[in-house]
């Protein structure tokens, strides 16, 4: 794994925005950054990366199966009461869930560290399934990446793939907050996945959504029959509309048992059970009055994009991040250094489509703390 | 020569997010008529279908009957357009169903009458071509008009079948439409509260 620099294409801001893609840049800062790409050799990818996403998910999933069972574990987690039941069953009954994305900390030696698991609204999806295969498909072309290079890429193939199969509710609705460029960015790309793989999908702003008699419905009124939602499991468990999830015929993706994953409580939980897995770090429950010390992190059950995650580094280093979610439960996490490459701090985001394992995205920060604004680099394989 | 197994897409094309391609596509999507069933019964449904689904179907029909049906505040009115004795309350539904009545409907059942449920229509396919199940059809009840007795309808009057048995449907025409007030905005109250300091709540 190395990190090469690269000429950027001629005119890609344009092309970015001619295919929907007009978050590449956020106040003025590069997010997509094609000014190098991240170089794997194969092994490293399929040994390293690609095995262990697909070990650490079914590990995940055999948890569900644990939490659904066990009470204390589903107040660890901080899920209402009220929705138990309503988690259970759809794992019962086997709700399909679509994707998911595992963050990893890999410098191209040793096993590759879990950092968490975004299931239930992983974004950089556009970013990762299309933009950086056209990266490379261009780069090739123009001579700028050897020719045989290849991708950890399969992304979009299987995103098809899983439209196609999965017994999903057609039309297929998509709602995401009015307000931000980048969630409609990433629906929109589901959008136009699942209309190529023959569902009717349908656009809606996600406060637009409507209930009627108990039923979620659309501008017109008609039920909706599903719809996939990038919006967080644990926000709209405490809203107006939180009745609806039970009451609704809808089937939701992902699925209410995403809930359990996306949580960071499942660290801890992943731990006790596999202590001493090379993929794991170790991580707890964090304990009223518990100090903070070094080498380590401290994380909010729920947060998003680094929000509110602060850590200690090995020499005393205090390093935090500000966010919106200091109202939940903390877990803490042994710290492990993401890898430096020049200036920038890299992160590994490794996706998931069904069981398998689907492709990688790169991430930069100039932090340790990875968040929203870290920019998105291309990669490639090359033996 | 063996062919080397790439680890990338195959293809990663868009229809819909380039404006160009949806230009093109315009006029080429002739939605696709699929062939489902219209049943009064499990029995009936199960010579077609697997009986479990078939018995969830009907559930499902059944839950949806009172919160889909048209409404009417009037006895008479609702038997002009469905016939003498073929209209309900929400609480006789209920009771016929075996079912508890939804709170919405019970709280403002002040007395409202709709047409009782005269069949079902299954969510499952007839034609499909082999791998899942899917489901581009909502199970949902189905009712008959006063001066139409053979002819199955959607509770937003669409015609779906004469009669039990297979039919051709465009799943589009046949998307339940919920009677009665809608509520909105009852989600994001929270992405309003904490966006001041993030952009996205995908992560």
């Amino acid at each position: 794994m190395k990190k090469v620099a690269c000429d950027e294409r001629p005119g890609w801001r344009s092309y970015a925005e001619s295919v929907g893609f007009e978050f590449h840049t956020f106040d003025g800062e590069a997010y997509w950054d094609e000014t190098a790409y991240y170089q794997f050799n194969l092994r490293q990818i399929e040994q390293d990366l690609e095995e262990p996403t697909e070990e650490l998910h079914q590990m995940a999933l055999a948890l569900v199966d644990d939490i659904i069972r066990d009470e204390e574990k589903l107040q660890q987690l901080a899920i209402p009461e009220k929705f138990w039941d309503f988690v259970a069953d759809s794992w019962r009954t086997k709700a399909p869930s679509l994707y998911g994305r595992l963050d990893l900390v890999y410098d191209g030696t040793g096993p590759a560290k879990l950092l968490e698991l975004n299931y239930d609204t992983p974004t950089s999806l556009f970013e990762t399934g299309f933009f950086q295969w056209v990266w490379l498909e261009d780069q090739i072309m123009r001579g700028k990446v050897p020719q045989g290079a290849d991708q950890f890429n399969s992304l979009q193939d299987q995103l098809e793939a899983a439209f196609a199969e999965l017994p999903l509710a057609n039309p297929l609705y998509f709602a995401s907050v009015a307000n931000s460029i980048e969630d409609k960015g990433t629906v929109m790309y589901l959008m136009d996945i699942a209309k190529q793989a023959g569902l009717d999908s349908r656009f809606i702003e996600l406060e637009q959504l409507g209930e009627a008699s108990g039923q979620l419905v659309d501008l017109d009124g008609y039920a909706i029959g599903g719809l996939f939602k990038l919006y967080p499991w644990e926000f709209m468990v405490q809203e107006d509309f939180a009745s609806v999830i039970l009451s609704s015929q809808t089937q939701w993706l992902e699925p209410g048992w995403k809930m359990l994953l996306s949580n960071k409580g499942i660290l801890p939980l992943l731990w006790q059970k596999h202590q001493g897995h090379p993929n794991l770090l170790e991580s707890h429950f964090e304990q009223p009055g518990q100090s903070f010390g070094a080498g380590w992190v401290r994380k909010p059950l729920f947060s998003r994009e680094g929000a509110n995650v602060e850590l200690v580094t090995q020499s005393g280093e205090k390093i935090s991040e500000p966010g919106p979610y200091a109202d939940s439960p903390f877990i803490r996490q042994k710290l492990q250094q993401l890898p430096k490459f020049g200036d920038s701090y890299t992160m590994i985001g490794s996706w998931v489509v069904g069981n398998s394992a689907a492709g990688i995205g790169i991430r930069e920060d100039n932090s340790l703390i990875t968040k929203d604004s870290s920019r998105f680099l291309p990669h490639i394989i090359l033996d | 020569m063996k062919q080397k197994v790439l680890k990338r897409s195959k293809k990663a094309a868009l229809v819909l997010m380039v404006p160009t391609a949806t230009f093109l596509m315009a006029g080429c999507g002739q939605e696709e008529a699929v062939q489902t069933a219209a049943f009064e019964t499990v029995d009936q449904c199960a010579a077609y279908f697997n009986p479990e689904q078939c018995r969830a179907d009907l559930g499902q029909a059944l839950t949806m009957h009172t919160q889909v049906a048209p409404k009417y505040t009037d006895k008479a009115a609702c038997e002009t357009d469905f016939g003498v004795g073929q209209c309900e309350t929400p609480a006789q539904a209920a009771a016929a169903a075996g079912t508890e009545p939804p709170a919405q409907a019970q709280a403002s059942s002040g007395g409202f009458f709709m047409p009782m449920m005269m069949g079902f229509l299954a969510g499952q396919m007839l034609n499909r071509s082999g791998g899942q199940l899917k489901q581009p059809v909502q199970a949902q009840p189905l009712y008959k008009s006063r001066d139409d007795r053979s002819t199955f309808r959607t509770a937003t009057n669409t015609p779906v079948a004469r009669g039990v048995g297979p039919t051709y449907i465009k799943p589009s025409s046949v998307q339940p439409k919920a009677a009665g007030t809608v509520n909105r905005g009852g989600f994001g109250a929270q992405a309003a509260k904490r966006s001041s300091s993030t952009k996205s709540f995908g992560g």
